[in-house]
């Protein structure tokens, strides 16, 4: 605990009553998190602390705690949430169709959160890939949603009509991992294989395909890949960061996606991790930074477990328990080790308690606040939610 | 229908104060009289008036009964006893008789002498109304009077903080006050029994607040103070003597201990004094841990914890200092704060609420002058720091406490019904039951279902289940017939027979007879046999049978002609039947009276 007070400006632990996968902003101040359980869920949009944004008089806001402003059930689990900026909206994925479930998320008058709709996915081929939709929201009004579980897929929707305003162009049966919107009408299709699709919309022309670089030669598995686009007002000077299962990560530019402006291994990779295992993501107000999150364990220990012939504890445990801070400004075009500049453990469970039997924590999410530079929230398979704002040590020692 | 009727005293929307009305069973009781700590006039006590517009409570109340010492629980019960009249029994906990005149005596002092308040109560006022209370001990039931019985149950929160159950006959109501599900290092959590409560009243800021742990605001605690230390500022914490000053310090202890910390910590040999008396006193109320301790060794000998003299506030360099009072209104904490405010490298921590007119509650509004005796001011250039260590349930909490009370009704106080729409949907699907949100002021009516527990004879039990029939399902209400003998206090379902000889009555039979007058020209034997026809035809599904001796019965009742003696085609019917076939009997004599129809052979 001691080491902490030095590692955080703020932090904040919170337990909800069941684990959540998604977390949302649905404004500077509220976030949305839903269960995943196979039936009956909830969706809660949650106000964080005053505190956490009492800058000046901190010290005289005693609130630390979240409070539940509106709340739906759902019988459904929620896999994906996506808010429509501008409006009280949201569409969620149950991962396992395609369909989406709309939803409103409640004024001042009343706390309940209710569908209102839902929207028909498209699925061109069945049974091949599962996983349920990527879902992203268009920046401008009126509200539209992109959507799709595989690359042949992908369509706009219109949320009030339901009508169909566009639809990629594409035979290809990439599975999703994401769908980024760079500008009003670009995108950017991120596949759990690796290939990038850009498109526009206003276009039906064909999308601009990206493979990613060529596996590693030892791996046995098939490698998978998550990506994110960093926003920003120049969908030109947009960056793409792709991470691999083997924990490496490339940062590529969107005017060159086949190439890679830098690289790095990072002290990660996973193990037998899913599609929706783990999150990568551009910090939106801090140069070069990126989180990672997830089913993922240090390549250092998985090299050790492999000779070790027995250990007391698991210190996998420690690892998909956290959220890690790369500081991308440093990597160069050659692939070379990098070491996070920050790493969040609080979600994991400490060595000495684990037991063989009990499964390690996950984080299921993480995401940044979209304007406080270094304040994130995670969230982990035990339940727990936390808010945190850590100090960049290397800058401190700098001074 | 059985009901119970809950009214949150107060006005519009307004929570802080807490003082609900229960009736249940003809017994009418105030859970709790709190003071608002936001209004300065009348609007601080409660509406009283929704009890009776003028006068004395105390025909009105069957008891009082109150939670804990904060004074948004307990503040206005002087004013309620000794200034608008209420002379029955108050209960509460022997911790919160031993501290709730402390608080309320302080609270006064607070108003009248610094805030110069006239309509308050007085010192003695104080005195007299804690003279009507009856303490209570934990899981002790206690009988208000023959029918009323109370218990209190652990609430963690604060120390002698109490859940009670209130019962009247099989009817019951459990308050919670301010409750805490987990366990903190001086206090446990809260713990009730599977008692299933008609109804189960709860606050509803806890079902929409999810809080973040304790580690978290200790983790913050301790930052402030060794950033203070090392930068060689003094920590100034007003506290109470009881309750969170012993969390604060076993923190303290631990953190110094483990980071090899030289700075002294003191705490004011009155605190000392007092808070070792308490604990003495009420060392079961405290937890596990805590009682361990103890026992071994005095509360307070903590190795970096040293007793204070006024002098060392004088001494250079860093410390950390306990000193009472909490809301730096008066006495040693008072005097400590004036001289170390005007040095930005102290700091000052406030661990709960100030009341309106302290210096407490006017630094955490962010005053940085403060006007003092003799006009002079201070200007307060220490940090000041507002944390809330107080332990509340929360969302999941509540649920926990559901879970464990399994009430068959919840209702929620203090909120907004109108946004409590989805917490009363989440309560009412998990747990199927309802859920209601009285706004202050309003009374919500909770229809009960009662069971009443009666013996059955084996007699009649071996009775019943010898009528054959499918075996009984125990869902499944069924209908039998016997005698309910209400002797003492017991009930009693025995058969009609068996009543009869214990009461010493004689079994009666009870026949109905009536003559009917009948034109017909036959004889009489025929005229007979032409009813028996016709009531064949009409009374189909009935046993009607012709018998020999010269009568017609339908099912018990008996029919018998004779012949009027002035003319023999007028015909006298007798008409005779049991009790049990009234509806038959009546029935025949008015279709008889309207005479045979002519068709009958």
């Amino acid at each position: 605990e001691e080491r902490t007070s030095g590692l955080y400006k703020d932090l904040h632990v919170y337990q909800l009553e069941h684990p959540t996968q998604v977390i949302e902003w649905t404004s500077g101040r509220t976030v949305c998190v839903a269960g995943f359980s196979p039936s009956k869920n909830e969706i809660l949009e949650l106000r964080l602390p005053r505190k956490l944004f009492a800058d000046e008089n901190k010290g005289l806001c005693a609130e630390r705690d979240f409070k539940v402003v509106h709340g739906g059930f759902t019988d459904r689990p929620v896999r994906c949430l996506r808010h429509v900026p501008g409006t009280r909206c949201a569409v969620t994925g149950d991962g396992l169709s395609s369909n989406l479930q709309v939803w409103d998320l409640g004024g001042d008058d009343s706390d309940v959160i209710r569908r209102t709709g839902s929207i028909e996915g498209r699925r061109r081929r069945t049974g091949v890939s599962e996983g349920g939709s990527s879902i992203a929201a268009r920046p401008s009004s009126p509200p539209q949603i992109l959507h799709g579980a595989q690359i042949s897929d992908v369509q706009l929707t219109e949320l009030s009509s339901g009508q169909t305003l566009y639809q990629l162009e594409s035979d290809s049966a990439d599975p999703l991992s994401s769908l980024h919107f760079l500008s009003d009408a670009v995108f950017l299709a991120g596949c759990s294989n690796g290939n990038i699709y850009v498109a526009d919309t206003r276009t039906s022309a064909a999308p601009q395909l990206s493979p990613p670089p060529p596996p590693p030669v030892s791996s046995g598995e098939s490698v998978l890949w998550w990506t994110d686009a960093s926003a920003g007002p120049d969908p030109s000077g947009c960056r793409v960061v792709r991470l691999s299962s083997s924990g490496q990560a490339l940062v590529s530019d969107l005017r060159n996606l086949g190439g890679a402006v830098s690289r790095a291994q990072l002290d990660v990779q996973t193990r037998r991790c899913g599609p929706d295992d783990v999150r990568v993501s551009w910090a939106p107000a801090l140069d070069d930074c990126i989180a990672v999150s997830g089913r993922l364990v240090p390549k250092a220990t998985t090299d050790k477990m492999r000779t070790a012939s027995k250990s007391s504890h698991s210190p996998l445990a420690g690892f998909s328990g956290a959220v890690q801070i790369y500081d991308a400004s440093v990597w160069t075009s050659e692939l070379q080790e990098a070491r996070p500049l920050f790493e969040h453990r609080g979600h994991a469970v400490s060595p000495e308690q684990s037991d063989d039997g009990v499964p390690p924590i996950l984080v299921t999410s993480h995401v940044w606040h979209p304007e406080r530079p270094r304040t994130l929230l995670s969230a982990a398979s035990d339940g727990s939610v936390h808010v945190w704002d850590w100090v960049d040590q290397s800058a401190a020692d700098k001074r | 229908m059985p009901e119970i009727k809950v009214t949150p005293l107060g006005a519009g929307q307004d929570v802080g104060r807490s003082c609900i009305l229960v009736s249940i069973g003809g017994k009418n009781i105030m859970l709790d009289c709190g003071m608002h700590m936001g209004y300065n006039d009348d609007r601080r006590f409660p509406d009283f008036s929704y009890i009776t517009q003028n006068g004395r409570l105390t025909d009105f109340l069957d008891c009082v009964i109150i939670s804990h010492f904060h004074l948004d629980h307990c503040g206005a019960l002087p004013y309620m006893s000794e200034m608008v009249g209420y002379d029955g029994p108050i209960y509460m906990t022997h911790p919160t008789k031993a501290i709730c005149p402390i608080l309320l005596e302080d609270f006064r002092k607070i108003t009248v002498d610094k805030k110069g308040e006239t309509n308050f109560f007085t010192s003695q006022m104080i005195k007299d109304c804690m003279k009507k209370v009856i303490p209570l001990n934990l899981h002790q039931t206690v009988q208000v009077d023959d029918e009323l019985e109370i218990k209190a149950y652990y609430a963690g929160h604060v120390l002698g903080a109490a859940m009670v159950h209130i019962k009247v006959g099989s009817e019951s109501v459990v308050y919670t006050g301010d409750y805490n599900m987990t366990p903190d290092r001086h206090l446990g959590a809260a713990w009730i029994d599977k008692c299933r409560p008609d109804i189960l009243i709860s606050e509803s800021t806890y079902a929409t607040t999810i809080r973040d742990s304790k580690r978290c605001r200790e983790r913050d605690f301790l930052k402030k103070v060794h950033e203070t230390i090392e930068r060689g500022g003094k920590v100034l914490i007003p506290v109470f003597a009881l309750g969170r000053a012993q969390e604060l310090c076993i923190l303290l202890e631990t953190f110094w201990e483990r980071m090899n910390l030289k700075a002294p910590i003191y705490f004011s040999t009155g605190l000392t004094e007092k808070a070792n008396h308490y604990y003495k006193l009420f060392i079961t109320w405290t937890n596990q841990k805590i009682r361990k301790t103890f026992v071994q060794r005095n509360m307070f000998e903590f190795k970096h914890i040293k007793a204070f003299d006024r002098s060392y506030a004088d001494n250079p360099g860093p410390m950390v200092v306990f000193a009472t009072p909490g809301m730096l209104h008066a006495g040693q904490s008072l005097q400590i704060f004036k001289k170390w405010a005007g040095n930005e490298k102290n700091m000052v921590i406030m661990p709960g609420y100030c009341v309106q007119g302290t210096i407490g509650h006017k630094i955490l509004n962010g005053q940085r002058k403060l006007e003092m005796e003799g006009r002079a001011t201070l200007d307060v250039k220490l940090q000041v720091e507002y944390m809330s260590f107080s332990a509340h349930a929360d969302a999941k909490g509540i649920m926990q406490l559901i879970r464990m009370a399994e009430p068959r009704n919840m209702v929620l106080v203090h909120g907004e019904a109108v946004k409590m729409e989805f917490l009363k949907g989440k309560i009412e699907q998990e747990f199927s039951i309802d859920c209601y949100m009285p706004a202050n002021g309003e009374t919500i009516t909770v229809t009960t279902n009662p069971s009443v527990p009666v013996d059955i004879s084996l007699n009649l039990l071996k009775r019943e289940m010898a009528l054959g029939g499918p075996l009984p399902d125990p869902k499944k209400p069924r209908t039998m017939h016997g005698t309910l003998i209400m002797k003492e206090n017991s009930l009693k379902l025995v058969s009609s027979e068996q009543a009869l000889k214990e009461l010493g009555l004689n079994e009666h039979q009870l026949r109905f007879t009536c003559r009917v007058q009948l034109q017909d020209p036959h004889s009489d034997p025929d005229t007979l046999h032409r009813i028996y026809t016709h009531l064949k035809s009409v009374l189909k599904g009935y046993t009607i049978q012709h018998l020999p001796d010269g009568t017609v019965m339908v099912e018990s009742i008996v029919i018998k002609v004779s012949s009027s003696a002035e003319d023999t085609n007028t015909k006298v019917l007798l008409l005779s039947w049991s009790y049990q076939d009234e509806d038959l009997g009546s029935f025949l004599s008015t279709l008889l009276k309207k005479g045979l129809p002519s068709g009958l052979c």
